[in-house]
């Protein structure tokens, strides 16, 4: 049995029928193809699935897509802007905030909710924001910095 | 959604095969595109600078991770592809008495169900070293987790499904938990050809340990142990196997070692090697893990066997289960000193938990022995080193390859020595660490040691934080019921393989548009290899980065180079690009001579020009002059130090160069609660001339964070060989908030002979000293020696004769278990 839901993603409205077990990364990378949005532990710890929800980050593998019906969904694809990276992307390069690139699409996107709802976090106010996404290789100093750099600018 | 088997769909393939092969064809190609152009090299020529070593220059694939459109292997699908999950040992050691698949072969969406039975036992065993683990077990498990039916249907869930409906019968046979008990004599034997459950043994004798001992001033002795880790890369491995029209196998996958798997894959399948093609996806993450076989083989097979693609991804319980981790460690140590504080001999005997298959134990061992006392003269030394067989999932290799377990002990030892005879746990290092000329246990000759250099550069940190904390606070204490220490460790490794050969190649060729592509085996597992290797060719020929592009980790389109592993991309593979380079503008610089009319010697590539007898013509121009030639241009460099070592008497050339490092740690240990927060960090490296800062400066960083995670927090739980903790809420990782408020790395000058550009090497260096260091400091704020890690609250409470239950349990301050958000 199937449900039809209709998710705005990025501001493109998609029609689908899914199961009412499926969870939002699933539908994300399976069903639209939006792989950016990666998927790690499954359990809303490694915050690799990480995704706002009417501005509000989310771990999407938490989530049953129905649960997201007719909401707003951002995720990683839609962060550049006339195919320019945004700021916080370009800082996340220029700072080697990414190494393996793995946990990058969740704390691109916790950082994203974090610099709207505080477009000057101080240094702790960024460590808190990213306390639920790990990152195995940078040891994170360089995440911050990134953030940082665009907190400033 | 849940469709039936071999019905509609499964005649949509067989009825449109040619049409649908086409489609493959193109996809895969298309893939195979991306996955390189990803990897290829500057979309930007942002470097305005004639020098491309040591510049801070932004990645090329970090581009696509940011965008979200790098091409992780589970990030890359095909029209009507299969997904492959396996069934696992529920026994720690069992006969398997039967296969249940009847249940499964009916169950909806499902293509294939392979068992170890329909594999030849010539193929079934893989393994980087030994060739001893089951592909699929066949007659007997020996660990929790362990593969023994690998199914492919439609869609993740229903080969899950299926997979849940197996039925195996087990007959439980004795278990071992420990490699004490597994060298008892009479234990039950796990491995046929391994008598007594030993995987390798290892002795290592210099000197007069005995009269050392006799004649010292100070001894010190003591045991310590480690747990198990596990690597949390948070990309679980995964691959993409699918067979093209022409027939040739083709793999894509997250890998270390691409050349590796395509061996392995010529034996299991019995293809020849040219109708096999393993491609490295994007990485994400790997420290040591994936360099065994997971699904590669496994996903081969179910995609010859359905001629569909076939997708594999481990889950996050699985990557916990039933793949390689750290090896666990109990060893006696054994120091002896003069009164002046110089180390005299050592004594280490060491028992390693090696898992229910070798995998990498052996050159853990290996490495271990060689690194025993680094980097400190030590003119007595005797080792012994043992790992043997057990019922828990093997243990392989992890960053630095066991090192970090050793330093963890030695460094406390030193710290302790220096406060017995009254001197600074830097000047005793300073007395006692590595100088050029001095003569390792192998009696290798080392040269380019920058060890104090980087003492000197942590020594006034250390002197200013330790006046600082007694004169203003007072013992060190900052806040009622905290305790400030200091702890100090260094660090000596040795860059690529232990004792033995392993060359690395590479290629170099050129477009008639003025492109020039390194084809080099070592692939970047998110390590920036890439663009080192790039800055590397751009710098030795002389020309714009942004003309280069590389191509790494593809069995077709280069060599087998080694893995990417024990830091030796950039030294090894970075060797190999300079000699390539060497070799190309030879035939460069003839190809031009020729077309111009002048002799070879008044052709040279100068800044990214190309002077012919005193007249510049840009570098384009100058290819497209040879463009009838340019495809026969292969600058070829093969790099292939003399490394060998004896194994009967350890002597020899253990590693062509060695990194070198110090650490500084600030902790503040809570009395109540036992937890250590760590407050600032010091890191002081010699990597030789550092080819590009910020990625060098990452790697420094990471495995700091790596080690505080192995230091204070980091276990893999085991009860009667199951794993309770396979997950990241009671797996303790590091988090942003658990990295000191500080975090200082900086680089030493130092020019490496040997190296591509004076560079060394470091990615897994700096893991080894975070531990030690945090020992030492602990030690320094509240007087004890934990000598386990995790140094977990409960044991430094227990230590300071503080234990109570009650603190225990809310010592939740770092380290808890965490949330989901
Ligand atoms: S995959 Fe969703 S939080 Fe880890
Ligand atoms: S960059 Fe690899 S996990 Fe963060």
């Amino acid at each position: 049995m199937s449900v039809d839901i209709s998710l705005r993603v990025n501001g493109a409205e998609h029609r689908l029928a899914v199961e009412p077990t499926e969870t939002l990364v699933n539908v994300l990378r399976n069903r639209l193809g939006m792989t950016g949005t990666h998927k790690d532990c499954t359990m809303g710890i490694c915050g690799a699935c990480t995704i706002l929800l009417n501005g509000q980050p989310v771990s999407s593998c938490l989530l049953l897509a129905c649960q997201a019906d007719g909401e707003a969904i951002r995720t990683i694809e839609g962060l550049e802007r006339d195919g320019a990276l945004s700021l916080l992307q370009e800082a996340f390069l220029r700072y080697g905030a990414v190494q393996c690139g793995f946990c990058t699409p969740g704390f691109l996107m916790i950082a994203v909710a974090l610099l709207e709802k505080n477009p000057k976090p101080d240094r702790n106010e960024i460590i808190d924001a990213l306390k639920g996404n790990l990152c195995r290789c940078t040891g994170y100093t360089k995440i911050v910095d990134a953030i940082e750099f665009v907190a400033n600018n | 959604m849940a469709s039936d088997k071999k019905q509609p769909d499964g005649q949509k393939f067989a009825l449109e095969s040619a049409k649908q092969q086409a489609l493959w064809q193109r996809e895969f190609q298309q893939i195979v595109a991306d996955v390189q152009g990803q990897a290829l090299g500057p979309n930007w020529t942002a470097n305005s600078s004639p020098r491309n070593i040591g510049l801070p220059l932004p990645r090329n694939d970090v581009l696509y991770k940011v965008r979200g459109t790098a091409r992780y292997a589970a990030n890359i699908s095909m029209d009507g592809m299969l997904y492959g999950r396996f069934v696992r040992s529920q026994e720690p050691h069992a006969r398997i008495l039967n296969i249940d698949v009847s249940a499964a072969t009916q169950a909806p969406g499902v293509h294939a169900i392979l068992t170890a039975d329909e594999i030849p036992q010539d193929r079934l065993l893989v393994g980087t070293h030994d060739n001893d683990t089951p592909i699929l077990a066949k007659d007997r498990v020996r660990y929790v987790g362990e593969p023994i039916v690998a199914i492919v249907a439609e869609s993740v869930e229903q080969a899950q499904q299926a997979c849940d409906l197996v039925e195996v019968e087990y007959e439980s046979l004795p278990v071992i938990f420990t490699p004490e008990e597994a060298i008892i004599v009479g234990a039950y034997q796990i491995d046929a050809e391994a008598e007594g459950n030993i995987i390798t043994e290892h002795r290592h004798d210099v000197g007069d340990v005995d009269a050392a001992f006799a004649a010292a001033d100070i001894v010190l002795e003591n045991t310590f142990t480690t747990e198990p880790i596990d690597h949390c890369f948070l990309e679980a491995q995964a691959g993409l196997a699918f067979v093209d029209s022409g027939g040739t196998l083709n793999l894509l996958v997250s890998t270390q070692y691409p050349h590796f798997h395509h061996e392995q894959l010529a034996r299991v399948t019995g293809l020849p090697m040219e109708k096999i093609r393993v491609i490295q996806t994007v990485v994400g993450g790997a420290f040591g893990g994936k360099i065994d076989d997971t699904i590669e083989c496994a996903s081969c097979l179910l995609a010859l066997k359905t001629s569909r693609p076939v997708s594999m991804t481990l889950t996050r319980e699985e990557v916990f289960i039933a793949t390689t981790k750290r090896h666990r460690l109990k060893f006696r140590q054994k120091l002896a000193a003069t009164k002046e504080g110089h180390l005299t001999a050592l004594e280490l005997d060491i028992l390693c938990d090696g898992g229910a298959y070798r995998s990498y134990s052996r050159v853990v061992a290996g490495r271990c022995v060689v690194h025993a006392g680094m980097p400190y003269r030590f003119p007595n030394l005797r080792v012994h080193f043992m790992t043997a067989f057990t019922n828990h999932v093997p243990s392989g290799s992890m960053r630095s390859f066991g090192v970090v377990k050793m330093a963890f002990a030695l460094e406390s030892h030193l710290t302790e020595l220096a406060a017995k005879i009254g001197i600074s746990p830097i000047e005793i290092r300073k007395r006692n660490g590595f100088v050029d000329g001095d003569v390792i246990s192998t009696g290798q000759v080392l040269q380019d040691v920058g060890l104090l250099k980087t003492l000197a550069e942590i020594e006034p940190i250390y002197e200013r934080r330790k006046r600082e904390l007694a004169g203003v606070h007072g013992q060190g204490q900052m806040n009622p019921g905290r305790k400030r220490g200091l702890g100090v460790a260094c660090l000596g490794y040795g860059i690529g393989y232990s004792g033995i050969r392993n060359p690395s190649t590479a290629r170099l060729a050129v477009s008639a548009d003025g492109f020039v592509t390194a084809f080099c085996g070592t692939p970047d597992i998110g390590t920036g290899s890439d663009m080192a290797l790039t800055q590397i060719a751009a710098e030795a020929l002389d020309i714009d980065l942004g003309r280069l592009r590389v191509v790494s980790g593809d069995s077709t389109k280069t060599d087998d180079s080694g893995p990417t592993s024990a830091s030796r991309t950039t030294y090894f593979s970075g060797n190999a690009v300079c000699l390539a380079s060497e070799d190309f503008k030879r035939q460069f610089c003839t190809a031009v001579a020729e077309k111009t009319g002048c002799l070879p010697a008044q052709v040279r590539i100068d800044n990214d020009r190309v002077i012919v007898q005193n007249e510049p013509l840009a570098f384009e121009q100058a290819c497209r002059l040879i463009a009838d030639d340019v495809d026969a241009i292969v600058g070829y460099g093969k790099f292939d130090p003399d490394i060998e070592i004896d194994i009967s008497t350890y002597q020899g050339n253990a590693y062509p160069t060695y990194t070198y490092g110090t650490h500084l740690v600030e902790i503040e240990v809570d009395e109540e609660l036992g937890s250590v927060d760590v407050v600032r960090y010091w890191a002081a490296h010699d990597g030789g001339v550092i080819v590009n800062p910020i990625g060098a400066e990452g790697q420094v960083e990471g495995g700091i964070v790596q080690g505080l995670g192995m230091a204070l927090w980091e276990k893999i739980v085991r009860q009667e060989g199951f794993i309770v903790n396979p997950h990241y809420r009671d797996y303790l990782l590091p988090g942003a908030m658990d990295i000191p408020g500080e975090l200082s790395v900086w680089f030493v000058e130092t020019y490496d002979r040997t190296g591509p550009f004076g560079a060394k090497g470091l990615a897994e260096a700096s893991i080894i000293p975070t531990p030690g260091a945090i020992a030492g400091a602990i030690s320094n704020a509240v007087g004890v020696w934990p000598r386990g890690i995790p140094m977990e609250s409960e044991k430094i409470l227990e230590l300071m004769g503080h234990y109570s239950a009650d603190a225990a349990k809310s010592a939740t301050v770092k380290g808890q278990p965490r949330e989901p958000r």
